[in-house]
C-alpha cells in the first residue's frame, strides 16, 4: 500500500551521495546541486535560480528566507516537484527526479510531499474531511480507508467536530490545519510549506508555527518558505535566498517566532 | 470507488450553479426531444399514410390517362385518346378474373325543391361496392339494369342525404342533378374521411348515364381494378398496360399502378422528411453541444486553481480529464432523460392536435419508438463526450505549478 510505503521515517533508502555538503550521519532527504533556472520572456532571459546547491537531512526544520523576487516561488515549485529546473540534479528521497515522466512526478508529489499554501487551497464545496481525503482518494484507497486515516488525523490534530463543515464554515486557522491535516495524510516525506502564516493573524500564525514545531519534534522534515525573518526564526536553519542565489545557509537557535516581521539582528 | 466520487463530484459542481447547469441542460433537453418528437411523428405520419392507402381497399390497380410529355405528344401526333369506357368493357371482358370499374367523375348541383348540394357526381359500375368495400345502408346501390337503361337514379352519401332531406327518409324521393330529374334509389352507410376524400359527400349514378346525359363523350378519368390473387398483381399491371396500349393502336397514354407503387412513393416522401426533419433535429443537439462546450470552458477557467491545487496533491491528467468530462457528460445524461420524457410528450400532444385539428387526421398519432429513444440518447451522451473532450483535456494539461497561482 503506498500510503505506508511513503512513511519516511523509517526510510533505510538513504542515497550514498559523496558531497561535501552531506551531513554526517543523517540521511539527506533532499540534494539540490547545481540547480538553475531561466524563464524566457521573449528576447529576454531571467535567472530565477542560479547553482543553487542544497542538502537536507531527513527530520530538519529549514526556512528558505527571501524577498519577492528571489527565487524563493521557483525553488518552491522545483522542491515540491511542480516545475522542473533549466539545468542541475534534484535527489529527492533517493530518486533522481530529473527524469521522471509528469505522471512520476505526479506520485511523487502525492506520496512523498504535503504542500501548505498561504491561502490554504481549500476546495470550497468539500467538507473538512473530503479535503482532507483528496490525496488518499489520488493515492488509490478505498472511500473506507480514506476516511479513517482523514478523520483520525483530523481528531488529533483536534478538528473532530469540525469534520463536515464546509471551509467557508471555518476560521482561518482552522482551515489552515485542516490544510495542513491534508498535506500530512499520505505521510510525507517533506513537508512544504509557502507562507503558511501569511493570511493568520499573528496568534494563529504561532498556533501554526507551534504545530510545524510539534511536527518537527517527531521527526518530521520540514521546509519553510517566508519572506518573513520572524516566522523563520521558527526553524532551526535558515538559507536565505537573494537574486536566485543562497547567500547565507546556517543553523541557528530555535526561539519563539516573531510574527511581526521585524529582521532578527 | 474513485468513479463514484468523481460523479459526486460533478453533481455536486453542477448543483453549485444551478441556474447556469439548466440552461446548458436546455440545449440538450430541446436536442433529445426534437429528436425523439420528429421522428416519432414521422414514423407516425407513414403509418397513417400506409393505413390510408390500404383502406382505399385491397388489391386494387389505378389506370388513369397518362400526362404525356412533350417528346410522347409530338410522337403520338394527336392520336392519344386517354382513357375509354370501351376500355373498361374491354377489360371485364379479357379477364373475367378481375372486377374493373370505370370512374366518371364530374361536379354538379343537387337541388330538392329548397335545398341544395354542390359536389362531386360519379359515374361507376354496380361493381363500386365491392370493389371499395363500401356499401347502401338503405335502399339499394346501382345494378345493371340501370346502366342498359341509362336510368336516371341515384345513390347519396350519407351526408348528402341529410343535407338534402333533413331527417326524412330519401328513398324514391326527387333529386335534380343539373337540370335533370333523378330518383333517389339508396343511401350509402356513413364511412367518413380517408385519405382527403370524405365518402359521405359523394353521390353515384350510373356510369352509362352519366357519359349520355352528363359528359357527352366517353372518356373516363380513371378505372380501377381489383385483383383477387395478390400474388398476381405484378403480372396484371403489365398484361393490363398491354391490353390498353394495343386497344390505343400503340398509343402508350395511360398509366397503371398498383397500391405497391403507392406504398413505395410515401415510403420514399417519408424518407425525405426523415432526412430533412431528422437534420434539424440533429442540429438543434449539435447546438446544445456546442452550449456545453462553451460552459465547461468557463468553469475550467473559473477553477484553474482547483485544478492546480488538485494535480499539486496528485491528481493525475486522466484524474482531471475524467473529473470534466464526467461533468459535461452528466449535463447531457440528465438532459438526454428530460429530452426523453419532454420528446414523448410533445410526439404525443402533436398526436392529438393532428387528431383534432386535420380532417381525416384522426389516426395519425404519433409513433414513438425504443430504437428512435436509443438513438436520441446515445447521440445526447456522444455530444457530451465529444463537446466536454476539449475543455477537459485543456483542464487537465494545464501547469500545477501556474494554475496554483492564476488569479
Amino acid at each position: 500500500m503506498p500510503f505506508l510505503k511513503a512513511f519516511p521515517f523509517q526510510s533505510n533508502r538513504g542515497p550514498s551521495i559523496s558531497n561535501a555538503r552531506v551531513r554526517s550521519n543523517r540521511k539527506p532527504i533532499i540534494a539540490l546541486y547545481d540547480i538553475s533556472k531561466t524563464y524566457h520572456a521573449g528576447e529576454v532571459s531571467i535567472h530565477a535560480l542560479s547553482k543553487i546547491d542544497i542538502t537536507i537531512d531527513s527530520g530538519e526544520f529549514v526556512a528558505i528566507v527571501g524577498q519577492s523576487g528571489s527565487g524563493k516561488t521557483t525553488l518552491l515549485d522545483i522542491l515540491g516537484c511542480l516545475g522542473r529546473p533549466t539545468a542541475g540534479e534534484y535527489w529527492l528521497d533517493a530518486q533522481n527526479v530529473e527524469f521522471l515522466s509528469d505522471e512520476e512526478l505526479t506520485t511523487i508529489r502525492n506520496q512523498k510531499i504535503g504542500f501548505v499554501f498561504q491561502t490554504f487551497h481549500l476546495l470550497p464545496r468539500k467538507t473538512a474531511i473530503e479535503n482532507v481525503q483528496l490525496p488518499l482518494q489520488y493515492a488509490g484507497l478505498s472511500s473506507s480507508a480514506q476516511r479513517t486515516h482523514a478523520g483520525d488525523l483530523l481528531k488529533r490534530m483536534g478538528l473532530g467536530d469540525r469534520m463536515q463543515h464546509f471551509p467557508t464554515q471555518l476560521s482561518g486557522g482552522q482551515q489552515q490545519r485542516v490544510a495542513i491535516a491534508r498535506a500530512l495524510v499520505n505521510k510525507p516525506a517533506i513537508l512544504l510549506a509557502d507562507e503558511p502564516t501569511g493570511n493568520l493573524d499573528s496568534r494563529t500564525g504561532q498556533e501554526v508555527l507551534a504545530m510545524f514545531d510539534q511536527l518537527h519534534q517527531g521527526g518530521q522534515t520540514i521546509i519553510l518558505i517566508t519572506h518573513d525573518h520572524g516566522v523563520a526564526q521558527a526553524a532551526s536553519r535558515r538559507i536565505t535566498l537573494s537574486d536566485g542565489q543562497v547567500v547565507s545557509d546556517e543553523a541557528q537557535d530555535r526561539s519563539s517566532p516573531r510574527m511581526d516581521g521585524a529582521e532578527q539582528p | 470507488m474513485i468513479v463514484l466520487s468523481i460523479v459526486t463530484d460533478a453533481l455536486k459542481n453542477l448543483k453549485s450553479n444551478i441556474l447556469r447547469t439548466g440552461l446548458t441542460m436546455l440545449g440538450v433537453i430541446i436536442g433529445v426531444a426534437a429528436v425523439i418528437a420528429m421522428i416519432a411523428i414521422v414514423e407516425g405520419g407513414q403509418v397513417w399514410l400506409v393505413q390510408s392507402i390500404e383502406r382505399l381497399g385491397t388489391n386494387l390497380l389505378f389506370v388513369w390517362k397518362k400526362t404525356l410529355t412533350v417528346q410522347e405528344q409530338r410522337k403520338f401526333a394527336g392520336r392519344s385518346t386517354g382513357l375509354q369506357y370501351g376500355d373498361a368493357l374491354s377489360v371485364r371482358q379479357q379477364f373475367p378474373d378481375l372486377v374493373a370499374i370505370p370512374m366518371i367523375e364530374f361536379n354538379q348541383q343537387l337541388k330538392t325543391g329548397d335545398r341544395e348540394f354542390s359536389g362531386e357526381v360519379t359515374g361507376t359500375w354496380p361493381e363500386y361496392q365491392e370493389v371499395r368495400n363500401f356499401r347502401v345502408e338503405h335502399g339499394r346501390f346501382l345494378i345493371q339494369s340501370d346502366l342498359t337503361e341509362w336510368k336516371r337514379v341515384v345513390v347519396l352519401g350519407k351526408e348528402v342525404a341529410e343535407k338534402l332531406f333533413g331527417s326524412e327518409s330519401p328513398l324514391d324521393r326527387e333529386v335534380k342533378i343539373g337540370d335533370q330529374r333523378f330518383t333517389v334509389v339508396g343511401v350509402m352507410k356513413p364511412k367518413g374521411t380517408v385519405y382527403g376524400t370524405n365518402y359521405d359527400e359523394m353521390v353515384f349514378i350510373s356510369a352509362t348515364t352519366a357519359i349520355r346525359r352528363f359528359q357527352g363523350e366517353d372518356t373516363l378519368r380513371r378505372m380501377i381494378v381489383h385483383v383477387p390473387d395478390r400474388e398476381q398483381m405484378d403480372r396484371v399491371t403489365q398484361q393490363l398496360h398491354s391490353l390498353l396500349v394495343q386497344r390505343h393502336d400503340g398509343v402508350d397514354d395511360v398509366r397503371v399502378r398498383n397500391q405497391g407503387d403507392f406504398l413505395n412513393a410515401v415510403d420514399r416522401t417519408i424518407w425525405t422528411f426523415r432526412i430533412v426533419l431528422g437534420g434539424v433535429a440533429v442540429v438543434a443537439l449539435l447546438v446544445g453541444g456546442i452550449g456545453i462546450m462553451n460552459i465547461m470552458l468557463v468553469t475550467v477557467t473559473e477553477r484553474t486553481r482547483e485544478v492546480g491545487l488538485r494535480k499539486a496533491i496528485g491528481a493525475r491528467r486522466r484524474d482531471i480529464l475524467l473529473q470534466f468530462l464526467v461533468e459535461s457528460v452528466t449535463i447531457s445524461v440528465i438532459g438526454g432523460c428530460l429530452g426523453i420524457v419532454s420528446g414523448i410528450g410533445a410526439a404525443y400532444g402533436f398526436g392529438g392536435f393532428v387528431a383534432q385539428s386535420m380532417p381525416g387526421g384522426g389516426d395519425w398519432g404519433a409513433v414513438v419508438q425504443p430504437s428512435a429513444i436509443l438513438i436520441a440518447f446515445s447521440f445526447a451522451v456522444i455530444v457530451g463526450v465529444f463537446f466536454g473532450l476539449y475543455p477537459a483535456v485543456k483542464a487537465s494539461k494545464l501547469d500545477p505549478a501556474e494554475a496554483l497561482r492564476y488569479q
